[in-house]
């Protein structure tokens, strides 16, 4: 097994947009799940899938929880077998990034205590979905193409680089949407800590090494913008 | 000749258009138990009612003086008005000509006046013995001079106000539906107030030392102690009597909680009934309303938000735990199958329901509520839900606007993760609408501040927004770059500076929920001082 990989647990209707999205991405993943047909399937589908007992804390040494994994998923169908696997990844590696699913509002709290770094509760997001489209039917469209990058509009994040030009520059200085046909989503200052700013004109901030850019645009423009900055040749 | 002049007045009232409206408006003030202007009829004869009651009890004491009189004579017009008009919408005679000239015709048998007139006669004689129609009448009579001696009929006037309140009639309505128990208790009873007020006439006659004189006495006190009232103004001396009125007092507590059990079971039976009346009224009365079906987790969340944004829905659950919760809340509920034909139609799917949201767990329901609200409504907006990607096009077939993938959405924004875990915050932000930092959309409206500017001139940031981009179906950005496509129209991204706004254009924002909502009350205030110029 490689380091950095990703692992998530249970393949099923829950994890299968999940597992399509990071297959895109060239993100390099293992599936586990308890079913040994579900396991068959995933294989047919040329995933990299292992059964396994979540339950055995041997068992998820042995698949590289605290050394190779740094990122574990847990889209198990109950909250509380993804709060079991929570705390077994937890004591297992501190550092370990776990993202998991939830079903019922009060669970998030329990899986945030269990060392969960993010929850995601999928009934609450298809509800304010549901409420957009009957509120505000155009910006769905929207959020769906431009947030899901369904369209050729995308969202990314941009760490500053040591040496960029960016360097030092003020955000109202920036004129992304001039230069780089970019649109300012927000910005954290390391500075201020880890809180995104919306960029609203509000406030202006000094842009250091570390700082994170969030954007919007078209791929190229993106493309074109990092290269300017210095992230990639 | 009078045969003729009557059919010719009988077609003429039935094609009469003047005719039609006025009855109908009085069906409506008298009658019509949905019509917005009977409660206020209702409310006005309540306080004749009263008020002539009042000033009845007031005469008991005191001389009456001319005002009252010109007051009864009012309030007794207004009855004798009443009453007729209610005779008048009772039936229609034109209607029973018309059926009998016909019916004749059609035999070939000569028309009868007198047969006619029979008929209408049989037929208003029922509206005249009819139970209300009897004490309105009671409550007119007394009024006329040669019969004062029926003045205390002037208490009827109490009963018809049985016809003005709801629960009046509620309450004879239960009585109605245990009819056959009440009658049972009301012989039972008869029988025992018989036999006892015969025995203590038998043991407490005054020829044998007791209180009793008459027959009427006896009586008087079997009622009294049977009700376990028990005055003591008559009490039994002798043995037999004292044995009696024991026998009498254990079987009046039967008697007692057997009709009070008879009531309150009734009252339980028809609550429902009259809970299920006051829901279809209230769904009767909604406008615009959505029908939520399902009410899992997310159709909670979504009757949540619906709820706190005033927005009028009613959901639909065949679960009774999930309806019994919703009720709780408050919610309009229907605690049926929302994939039978009756129950869409029940929550208004043809009249007053612009949007359908079927949100079970289950992407079989789903399918199926989706076809059958197409099926009965072919235009109303539907909003599906679907677990699985493999439904989404089934949906799509069976007729669904627009579906959510809870499951797809939460990948999605768990795949974002990697790698980006600040956008992906940003995300569920924007996605949770959260109150510093939404994208939100807003119109240009016809002659706004910002009808026919350009994008540079407008300077959004003075506001503190950002503009992401601008819906618009304008052919004249064609040619711009940035373009992509929306149905029928195009979203512009990071639209450049000299791009010209126009009437129904839409400003796609990001900002504090505070300034977006300035903003788009600014265009509001613009757009109608402009329109109250034009006027």
């Amino acid at each position: 097994m490689s380091d950095n990989s990703t692992a998530i647990f249970g393949y099923n209707s829950l994890s299968f947009e999940l597992i399509a999205q990071l297959v895109k991405k060239q993100t390099k993943i293992i599936i586990l799940d308890s079913d040994p047909e579900k396991i068959e399937l995933a294989k047919k589908n040329q995933l990299i899938a292992y059964q396994l007992d979540y339950r055995q804390d041997d068992d998820l040494i042995e698949i590289g929880i605290g050394s190779t994994l740094n990122t574990l998923f847990c889209f198990l169908e109950h909250d509380s077998e993804n709060v079991f696997l929570t705390l077994s990844a937890r004591s297992l590696d501190k550092n370990i990034n776990i993202i998991s699913l939830v079903s019922h509002p009060e669970s998030a709290e329990k899986l945030f205590s269990a060392g969960a770094n993010r929850v995601i509760d999928p009934y609450e997001i298809c509800s304010n979905k549901v409420y957009q489209l009957l509120s505000k039917p155009h910006l769905t469209w929207l959020l769906d193409h431009v947030v899901f990058g369904r369209a050729d509009l995308n969202m990314a994040e941009i760490t500053i680089p040591e040496n960029s030009i960016l360097d030092k520059t003020s955000t109202q200085n920036l004129c992304i949407h001039e230069k780089y046909n970019l649109f300012l989503i927000g910005v954290v200052d390391k500075e201020l800590g880890e809180k995104l700013y919306f960029s609203l004109g509000e406030q202006d901030h000094m842009l250091d090494v570390g700082d994170i850019l969030v954007i919007l645009g078209a791929h190229r423009d993106i493309k074109h913008f990092k290269k300017e900055i210095g992230i990639i040749d | 000749m009078l045969t003729r002049f009557t059919l010719y007045l009988a077609y003429s009232i039935k094609t009469s258009e003047w005719h039609h409206r006025n009855k109908r408006f009085f069906y409506d003030l008298l009658e019509n138990p949905k019509s917005k202007i009977k409660p206020y009829f209702d409310i006005f004869m309540i306080t004749l009612v009263m008020s002539s009651v009042f000033i009845l009890i007031h005469e008991v004491k005191n001389e009456s003086n001319l005002w009252s009189i010109y007051f009864e004579h009012f309030v007794v017009s207004i009855f004798l008005c009443e009453y007729l008009l209610r005779g008048w919408i009772y039936s229609d005679i034109h209607l029973i000509i018309i059926q009998h000239h016909e019916n004749t015709k059609y035999l070939g048998q000569p028309f009868s006046l007198a047969k006619v007139s029979q008929q209408i006669l049989k037929n208003k004689l029922g509206y005249i013995f009819s139970p209300s129609a009897i004490i309105d009448l009671l409550a007119i009579l007394p009024s006329y001079r040669p019969l004062r001696i029926l003045r205390v009929f002037l208490i009827f006037r109490l009963f018809k106000l049985l016809r003005y309140s709801q629960s009046i009639q509620m309450f004879t309505g239960i009585l109605k539906s245990k009819q056959f128990e009440l009658t049972t208790l009301a012989i039972f009873m008869g029988f025992l107030i018989f036999i006892a007020s015969t025995a203590i006439y038998i043991f407490e006659h005054q020829s044998v030392g007791g209180q009793i004189d008459t027959l009427y006495d006896a009586f008087y006190w079997a009622v009294v102690t049977i009700s376990t009232v028990g005055y003591g103004d008559i009490t039994p001396l002798s043995t037999g009597g004292r044995l009696v009125t024991s026998a009498l007092i254990i079987s009046g507590l039967g008697v007692l909680a057997f009709f009070t059990s008879i009531i309150v079971a009734a009252f339980n039976e028809k609550m429902s009934e009259f809970q299920k009346d006051k829901i279809k009224s209230s769904i009767e009365k909604s406008k615009d309303s959505i029908i939520l079906c399902g009410f899992g987790r997310v159709g909670q969340e979504i009757a949540q938000q619906l709820y706190e944004n005033k927005k009028n829905f009613i959901v639909i659950d065949p679960n009774k735990q999930h309806a019994d919760l919703a009720m709780q809340k408050g919610y309009i509920t229907l605690n049926e199958d929302a994939s039978t034909n009756s129950t869409l139609l029940h929550a208004g799917i043809n009249h007053g329901a612009k949007t359908v949201l079927c949100v079970t767990g289950d992407d079989v329901i789903n399918v199926y509520i989706t076809l059958t609200s197409r099926h009965l409504n072919a235009g109303i907006n539907i909003i599906s839900r679907a677990n699985r990607d493999d439904n989404v096009k089934k949906l799509y077939q069976a007729g669904a606007n627009h579906i959510v993938q809870p499951f797809s959405i939460a990948g999605l924004l768990a795949s974002e993760h990697i790698g980006q875990p600040v956008a992906f915050d940003a995300i569920q932000g924007i996605l949770h609408q959260q109150k510093e930092g939404q994208i939100d959309a807003i119109p240009v409206l016809k002659q706004s501040f910002l009808d026919g500017i350009t994008i540079e001139q407008a300077e959004l940031s003075q506001y503190k927004t950002g503009l992401l981009g601008v819906i618009s179906s304008n052919p004249s950005h064609t040619k711009r770059r940035n373009r992509y496509k929306l149905r029928n129209q195009h979203f512009y991204f990071n639209p450049e500076a000299n791009f010209i706004l126009n009437e129904g254009d839409i400003l796609v924002l990001l900002g504090r929920q505070l300034s977006i909502e300035f903003l788009q009350s600014l265009i509001e205030k613009s757009h109608l001082s402009a329109r109250k110029e034009a006027l």
